[in-house]
């Protein structure tokens, strides 16, 4: 088990957000829409990995754009500011989180792929209860930074240990006595040190354990997008279920099930294409 | 002894580095008779695994469903059936047994429907997601063979297809589900 002084050093050893993606959160915080385009091209014409997938994106079908666009000039005004900040700081998390999780017995690429389910559901539900989209989108991709350093400190099948070991208690409070501080805690001291905006701190921070009186529903948005990242599948280790959705943040927010699973929905649809129509009823699909 | 030849279906295929494993994402389904393949999926939450496996012709499928009713979405029923336990059920015993096995010699087996700690009523996703694989095995007149559902923890479930057997890990421990 680590003191906390410890877990905290573990922070220093981790990298940084890449610069661009800083840059990007600030424009994103500050209303992303007036973003100079030309700042914009800028940042990502020095990133090979975001440059690829903006060019990716613009010629997907999702975009139904006709002809293919090969510039990054032309797929950034297709795009779009918002969509290419998106697109960015998507990549670039990513990359960060590809082989985070292992101690939480998590394969490579779940918690990127969870991060990403989990702001998709956020920019849904700032849609719905009018949080700043772009910020909720952020927070949402960020929340589980935290774990990169309880991955650091962690010993082989420790945290796989305690959770068989678990009663019903959220799994924050083992990490707590474990590390002396639980990945919630510590994503908001990473997202300070990287001198992200206050209200993206206060929502990663927050994501399992919202404020009981919030002057904002980010951190609200935040917490439901993370349960349901949990019940799209995404992100599942050995800490499982293990936490609670406020029941006081469900009722600020006015979820319904069905909405919360049609959100559910959504989310994995856009996770995981390729499933869908892969699962059609007979006749089957022989390629031989 | 003559081995049973492999139907080619298109979702035999395995993903880059399973080897011999066919891997079942979430709300996604798979069936192969090649005995020499397990078929898996990981981290079963509120989701549910669903193992349909014929002894004598040496057949099985797995699903992993993840909500149970298709009515909060139509669309998405409609483009992925097998996201949602209603629609998902009935399409892996039609596949299933299309691809040579007998319904009656049919071992059913689940796994998953964990449920978000603390869950005062209000979604209980884990909960209906078991209901709805009652209801259906009810329906079908089925009955489960064995199953391990519930708590907060996520597990993955393997199915080999050479003799049927079903291995279930969660938080670090190996488990079998079938033969028990």
């Amino acid at each position: 088990m680590a003191p906390l002084n410890d877990t905290i050093a573990a922070l220093d050893r981790l990298p940084a957000l890449p610069a661009t993606s800083m840059r990007l959160i600030s424009m994103l915080a500050g209303g992303g829409r007036d973003a100079d385009l030309r700042d914009v091209e800028c940042i990502v014409g020095h990133d090979e990995a975001v440059t690829a997938a903006v060019l990716r994106r613009a010629n997907s079908a999702a975009f139904g754009m006709r002809g293919r666009i090969a510039g990054l000039g032309d797929a950034i005004r297709r795009l779009g500011t918002r969509e290419l900040c998106r697109i960015a700081l998507e990549t670039q998390t990513s990359g960060m989180l590809a082989n985070a999780g292992r101690s939480y017995g998590l394969r490579r690429g779940a918690l990127s792929q969870s991060a990403l389910g989990g702001a998709i559901a956020a920019d849904q539900l700032a849609r719905l209860h009018g949080a700043n989209r772009e910020v909720a989108f952020v927070a949402a991709l960020l929340r589980d930074i935290g774990k990169l350093a309880i991955d650091a400190v962690a010993g082989p099948d420790a945290l796989e240990r305690i959770a068989a070991a678990a009663d019903t208690r959220p799994f924050l409070a083992y990490e707590r006595e474990a590390f002396g501080a639980d990945h919630a805690a510590l994503g908001a001291m990473l997202c300070e040190r990287w001198s992200l905006p206050s209200e993206i701190v206060g929502a990663v921070r927050g994501h399992h354990e919202p404020p009981s009186n919030p002057a904002e529903p980010l951190t609200d948005v935040v917490h439901a997008a993370d349960c349901i990242a949990r019940w799209a599948g995404l992100g599942l280790g050995c800490d499982g279920l293990m936490y609670p959705f406020d029941a006081a943040a469900r009722e600020r927010l006015g979820l319904s099930r069905d909405a919360l699973e049609a959100i559910v929905a959504d989310v994995l649809a856009a996770i995981a294409p390729d499933h869908t129509a892969a699962n059609s009823p007979l006749p089957l699909r022989r390629t031989a | 002894m003559s081995r049973t030849p492999s139907i080619p279906l298109r979702t035999e295929t395995p993903r880059a580095g399973e080897g011999d494993k066919v891997v079942v994402g979430v709300a996604d389904l798979q069936v192969s008779r090649d005995p020499s393949k397990s078929i898996i999926t990981y981290a079963l939450g509120s989701c549910i695994g669903v193992t349909l496996y014929d002894p004598v012709a040496k057949v099985g499928g797995m699903l992993h469903f993840m909500l149970p009713e298709s009515q909060v979405s139509t669309e998405k029923a409609a483009a992925n059936p097998a996201m949602f336990g209603d629609l998902g059920m009935p399409i892996l015993f039609d596949k299933v047994i299309a691809a040579g096995a007998k319904r009656e010699r049919l071992i059913v087996c689940a796994a998953g429907g964990a449920e978000v700690l603390a869950d005062d009523g209000h979604f209980r996703i884990g909960s209906r997601n078991r209901t709805v694989l009652r209801k259906i095995l009810w329906k079908l007149n089925i009955l489960l063979a064995a199953d391990d559902t519930g708590g907060q923890h996520s597990r993955t479930m393997t199915l080999r297809l050479a003799d049927g057997s079903i291995a279930l890990r969660s938080q670090g421990k190996d488990s079998a589900l079938w033969p028990r």
